[in-house]
């Protein structure tokens, strides 16, 4: 069990910490999950597995304070981001702190044209027209999108440029925690390469980092693996089935 | 549906003004006369602000025989003129009737061509317009999200019928009360995707920080040129002319 | 059984999303249909499905010309699992989503029911059979989306992305059921661009890049 320490009361050591997190659908009986227990240090990837209807993107809505801030639910235990919790933040001041992106490219972006779309987050912020000239043209570059594809659609862009766009959308805020959910299972084999690399460089400048996957292929960037299983968070332990890459071990039991 | 770039030079609300100004002719206008004026401007307009008009009437070609059919049948039923054709007695076509079909497709006509217009626009310089106009951004953001998720919708529905037809359903040989069933249970994957699609954009949305304040900048401010005040102005009064033109005849 | 000449294809008039491909599909085989994103793939899967027409160029269904077909012609020999299982599904209980299409057909009661009986055990979801589609996890989408489309005994399915979103387990649920229609002699075209789950399953591999064949080869290395 990870337990936080008192003394990382400004979240300096672990930017994203959940401590007892137990979240149950209204109506249900039995909660999704309970008793969640997860630290992320500053340029660590960690890595939570599981399979589909295990919770997983549920955990991901509570991590990114998307629950209890947009979405209902019984959450009970916290989330702190930065060492506040989220329960006593606003969510544009999470979203400045804490970027996610999603599975779907398509619900996630909404603009003609690429540059619209990463500045959108930093207009609400109120950023100086200048400023975010400059936060276009550095996130374009953190996220290897040639210059020349700023003013296309993005609706047109290929699945791993879409999530690109979204990725930079999302960096554009300047969030020190970012949260991947899933974001690789629509993309093809280059698409998700160019994305795992990504996402090490994210960390290694300093960001902690949270990805939520199904497919064990996506396993080799992660520092930690976290399995959510029957509704608990445990530490992934050798020969467990979910990470063994072989399908049909899985079905056996 | 929206321009790849906005190399555009003209300011998205001096094409608002024009669309506006020429939809207001089709609404006020009676004269089928003045109203094909009124079509041949905006058919060149559009052209002029390089909408694919062509394109737009292809697309609507269903819709346009329909309004030809209720310009007919408005034609039969309303007396009045002229008798030009009549069968055994009955009148069919009077020139009263005629008159009222022929302006009802024109005014369909005007204010599609001429809407093509804000297409070329793209939607975010839409957004961006209402805004300096001083629309609420929330509500000019939603009115680009339309546009932006209806071609989506269309493909959606489009799979859809696709889908069921392929699964053997021959939908002209169905009887008509099982086809209204079938309708209402086509409706329920497009019902179930609008409702996902949305709650999802809603939180994508908010988790990019919208509506952090009461204020936002904007990152490219839009700016009025010569052209646009051109535009604006002769728009502004070729309508007046149309109008008064109208008023003298008694024709408004 | 499906067969397609020289088909060229664009969506806009331009740009040519599909160039020029040969592609002849036998009955009862597996062939696989592989390519990055982008590449023309499904766009080639709903050639093969006679949902979009060539540009240029020819498809033979069943040794028709796919021109003069109905779509309800065409899926009474071929079978279309769309991506989202969701666009394929419209009745208020799974059982109603097996029959209502059988009975617009004018099927006689007892078969629609001996049918459905057949496939809610096959695909097993029996304990499901009153449930709202809506409200089944992917899994069970896909299944009955599935279920659905073979009510209609097509003896050739075309399957575009059937592994998006699907976990390890559901995956290798699939491919066992995929395997047992294989023995049943139904053929497939499976589009994906997932390696693993089509080198697992398909006899034969057809590569895709840029709207051409690239590559067209027997798999080696099939497990099952």
């Amino acid at each position: 069990m990870e337990q936080v320490p008192d003394g990382d009361k400004t979240g300096l050591d672990y930017p994203l910490a959940a401590r007892g997190l137990t979240f149950s659908f209204p109506d249900a009986g039995e909660p999704l999950f309970s008793g969640v227990d997860l630290r992320v240090r500053s340029g660590e990837v960690v890595t939570i597995m599981g399979l589909s209807g295990s919770g997983k993107t549920t955990l991901c809505h509570c991590l990114s304070g998307i629950i209890p801030l947009i979405r209902p639910g019984q959450m009970s235990g916290d989330v702190l981001v930065e060492g506040v919790s989220t329960r006593q933040l606003t969510v544009p001041e999470v979203a400045s702190r804490l970027g996610i992106v999603f599975q779907d490219p398509d619900t996630q972006l909404f603009f003609p044209a690429v540059e619209d779309e990463i500045a959108f987050g930093p207009e609400n912020l109120c950023v100086p027209p200048a400023e975010i000239e400059l936060t276009v043209q550095r996130v374009m570059h953190t996220v290897g999108l040639p210059e020349e594809l700023r003013h296309r659609n993005p609706h047109h862009l290929s699945g791993g440029q879409k999530q690109l766009v979204a990725l930079a959308s999302v960096l554009s805020l300047q969030p020190q925690i970012l949260i991947f959910d899933e974001v690789m299972s629509q993309l093809d084999a280059d698409g998700k390469k160019r994305i795992r690399r990504l996402i090490r460089e994210l960390a290694g400048e300093g960001k902690a980092v949270v990805t939520v996957e199904h497919d064990p292929d996506n396993l080799d960037i992660a520092d930690r693996v976290k399995v959510l299983h029957d509704g608990q968070l445990v530490d992934y332990q050798a020969g467990w089935p979910y990470c063994e890459g072989d399908a049909g071990r899985v079905c056996r039991d | 549906m929206t321009a790849e770039t906005s190399t555009d030079q003209f300011d998205p609300r001096s094409k608002l003004v024009l669309v506006m100004c020429i939809s207001s002719l089709a609404v006020l206008l009676q004269d089928a006369v003045m109203m094909t004026a009124v079509l041949a401007c905006g058919w060149l307009a559009a052209i002029a602000f390089g909408v694919d008009v062509a394109g737009i009437l292809l697309r609507l070609r269903k819709l346009l025989y329909l309004f030809a059919a209720m310009a007919v049948i408005q034609s039969i039923f309303t007396p009045g003129g002229e008798v030009l054709v009549s069968l055994g007695g009955v009148s069919l076509v009077t020139s009263v009737g005629l008159d009222r079909g022929v302006t009802i497709i024109l005014r369909v006509l005007i204010i599609v061509i001429s809407a093509g217009i804000v297409t070329t626009a793209s939607s975010r310089d839409v957004v961006q317009g209402l805004y300096q106009w001083g629309i609420p951004y929330e509500i000019a953001f939603m009115v680009a999200l339309a546009i932006r998720f209806l071609p989506l919708l269309r493909q959606e529905a489009e799979d859809v019928l696709t889908a069921v037809q392929l699964r053997g359903l021959k939908l002209d040989e169905v009887p008509l009360g099982q086809r209204l069933q079938i309708y209402s249970y086509l409706l329920m994957p497009m019902v179930s995707s609008v409702l996902g699609k949305s709650q999802k954009l809603a939180i994508a949305v908010e988790m990019r920080a919208f509506r952090a304040h009461d204020q936002r900048t904007s990152y490219r401010s839009l700016q009025m040129h010569g052209g646009d005040y051109a535009v604006m102005g002769a728009a502004v009064a070729a309508t007046a002319v149309f109008l008064l033109a109208a008023w003298r005849i008694g024709r408004i | 059984m499906i067969e397609l000449v020289d088909v060229s294809f664009s969506y806009d008039g331009s740009q040519q999303v599909v160039r020029g491909v040969d592609l002849h599909l036998t009955c009862g085989g597996i062939t696989a249909l592989v390519g990055p994103n982008g590449s023309g793939k499904t766009t080639v899967g709903k050639l093969a499905a006679g949902i979009l027409k060539p540009g240029s160029g020819r498809v033979e269904i069943g040794g028709r010309s796919a021109d003069g077909m109905s779509l309800a012609e065409i899926g009474s020999e071929v079978g279309y699992l769309f991506q989202q299982p969701q666009r394929q599904l419209f009745a208020p209980t799974a059982r109603e989503e097996l029959s209502f299409l059988l009975r617009v057909q004018r099927v006689d009661e007892d078969e629609i029911r001996r049918r459905a009986d057949a496939m809610l055990k096959q695909f097993d979801l029996q304990h499901l059979q009153d449930s709202f589609p809506f409200v089944l996890s992917r899994g069970e989408k896909q299944r009955l989306a599935l279920a659905a489309v073979l009510m209609n005994r097509p003896q050739f399915l075309i399957l575009d992305e059937p592994t998006t979103a699907l976990d390890v387990k559901r995956k290798a649920e699939l491919s066992k059921l995929l395997m047992r229609l294989h023995d049943e002699g139904v053929g497939m075209l499976i589009i994906s661009h997932d390696s693993r789950f089509v080198g697992d399953l398909a006899e034969r591999v057809v590569q895709l890049r840029g709207g051409e064949i690239t590559d067209d080869c027997r798999n080696q290395h099939r497990s099952v």
